[in-house]
This record gives structure tokens, sequence and C-alpha cells, in this order.
């Protein structure tokens, strides 16, 4: 059953930390989304820090909307 | 593994062992997740677009997995907060996360001395055999007084010790304190300061972190970053008498 497709996924670079838990993230197409960190990220205590370089997963409902779900080592 | 069907179209597969997807019209709204940490506590985690996948996701993932269950939610996210405690977790602990600078100016450490007999190896200058000899006594110390569970995640066992990620403090030929720091991003953390029992509240802990504050100035970098566990305050005196600052905390919540 091919149902665990894994949506759409961009890299970008996080541009801001907001207060409410959430990051601006400019993609590599150049538009610019909101985003959570996935439960896993944060269950690592992996930091995301301006300037780095992620993979974001975008909502199905709002393409404005995503999660980062991967963080680059450089 | 058949999936299972709920209302709003959401279904529930568990696709492996420990992972969950809620799918809805042949779309992956949400992730589940359970892993055990090295001390044996289960950790889980649900992401969802919305909150009917998460509620979902919750109420399968909850009714195979055996209690206690941890997780761990951004403070300043108080929807996910809110959805985890609706299926029942509460909060357990609160970890802070800080910011450390390395300025001497700022730190008020360019002074700071080891105590008397005490000298500091370099990052890369200890021995393997025995600071994995002082890391195995510190554990003991631990294990036998407060436990791990009420630690940092960062203080975990690892499964390696690599000696050029740690500063050790020693006394007598003896290695009696140890600091160990990644530098994974461009933001340096301080992952573990410890010292041994029989040695502490004479500034071991305080001379490592001079040590390493000093060291990041050197090299360029302004800050780093360190957690601490509210509870801790020994721990929250000596960041904030450095003038670390908080940026952040994470709940760790519990369902029992």
């Amino acid at each position: 059953m091919a149902r665990t497709s894994n949506g759409i996924e961009l890299e970008g670079t996080v541009l801001e930390c907001l207060r409410n838990a959430t990051f601006r993230v400019e993609l590599q197409n150049g538009h610019k989304v909101l985003a959570h960190i996935s439960g896993k990220i944060r269950k690592n205590y992996i930091k995301i820090l301006p300037y780095d370089r992620v993979l974001v997963e975008l909502s199905p409902y709002d393409l404005t909307r995503g999660r980062i779900i991967f963080r680059y080592r450089s | 593994m058949n999936p299972v069907e709920f209302s709003h179209a959401v279904l529930i597969s568990r696709v492996a062992p420990g992972q969950w997807h809620a799918l809805e019209d042949d779309l992956v709204v949400g992730r589940g997740e359970a892993s055990r940490r090295p001390d044996g506590r289960m950790f889980v985690s649900i992401d969802a677009w919305h909150g009917a996948a998460f509620d979902r996701l919750a109420e399968a993932m909850l009714a195979a997995l055996p209690r206690p269950l941890h997780t761990v939610v951004d403070e300043a996210d108080p929807d996910l907060t809110a959805q985890w405690q609706r299926a029942g977790f509460t909060t357990r602990q609160r970890e802070r996360e800080y910011t450390v600078p390395t300025d001497p100016r700022a730190t008020g450490l360019d002074s700071a001395l080891p105590p008397p007999g005490v000298t500091i190896k370099a990052f890369g200058s200890a021995e393997e055999a025995p600071l994995r000899a002082l890391d195995r006594t510190i554990r003991d110390q631990v294990e036998a007084g407060p436990g791990w569970q009420d630690m940092p995640a960062e203080v975990l066992p690892l499964p390696g010790l690599d000696p050029s990620k740690y500063a050790v403090a020693a006394q007598s030929g003896q290695y009696v304190g140890l600091l160990r720091v990644a530098t994974v991003t461009r933001l340096p953390r301080i992952g573990l300061i410890a010292v041994r029992a029989d040695r502490q509240r004479r500034g071991i802990a305080r001379a490592l972190l001079a040590h390493l504050l000093g060291a990041l100035h050197h090299i360029g970098k302004e800050t780093a970053s360190a957690e601490v566990t509210e509870s801790n305050v020994a721990a929250t005196a000596l960041f904030e008498g450095v003038g670390a600052w908080r940026t952040g905390s994470n709940l760790e919540l519990v369902l029992r």
C-alpha cells in the first residue's frame, strides 16, 4: 500500500527563530514558510539556529506552513 | 499490519515497531514514534497536521505502549502541550535552555583559577583510561543517588567516549571532574559538567567552565548553549553566575 508518502519535502535555511516555538525558513525555491520542529528532533534535543540548513516537510493543507524534520550538519 | 479506522476518516496504521502513521485520503497527516532512552524510559512523539490526527495517533499509541510514557514539548508551544495534556500527560520537570557568554568581561572568569592542587587538562589532552574511570565513578554516584531520570537527556551514557570532547580537572594524579562539549553546529553545546562527589563545592566545575569559555572566546565563539534541569540549583547558580541567560525551556511530560 503506497500510503506512506513523505509529502512535500524541501531544503531551506532558517532565517529567524520566533517566540512561539516556530521558525521562519526560506526554502530553496525562494518561498518563505513558518515551521515547527518535529517531535523527533525535539526528543533528541537538536537545536535549530538561524542560518542552519534544514529539511522541511510542508503541510498538505497550507503550503506556507511546515515542519523541520532534519538539520544538516553543515 | 492492519489499519484501524476511526471517525473523521483518519486511519491509524502501525507501520513498523514503534512507528505509527495517520492517513487521511491516502495522505500521511500524522506520524507517531516511540523509542527508549539509554536509561530505559520510553519517549513518544507525535507530529500531526491537525488535532484529530494527533488525538487518533495518541489513542492508538497509548493503547499499545507500556506506561510510563514520556515526551518533551517546548514550553512556548501551548497548542502541543495542550494536546498531550488532553491525552492525560502531566508535567514532570522543566529543563531550561541557556545561552552562555564566553567573553571574560561578561563572565567575570578572566581571573578564575582552579582550586589549589587542581589542574585543568585541555580538550584532547586527557588520557582515555582515567577519563573512562572517572566517567564510570560519576555515573555510579548518580545511579546510587538521584538517578538519571532527573538529569537532562544530554548527560545520559553515550555509546562511545571521545577524549577530544572533554576537558578534565586533575588532582593528586587523579581525574576528579570533567566537562564535555559538542560542536556539531556553529553553537558549541555544553553537554555535561560533573565532579566526583567527594570533590564537589570547591570550585572545580567553575574552573572547568572558565577553561572552556576562555578557549571558545579565543577561537572567536561568542556564546555556547547548555540545558539545566530546573531543580538543579547548583548548575543553575553556576551558569547564571557567569552571566548565562535563559533562551527557552522544555517541559518533560509523563503519562503514568
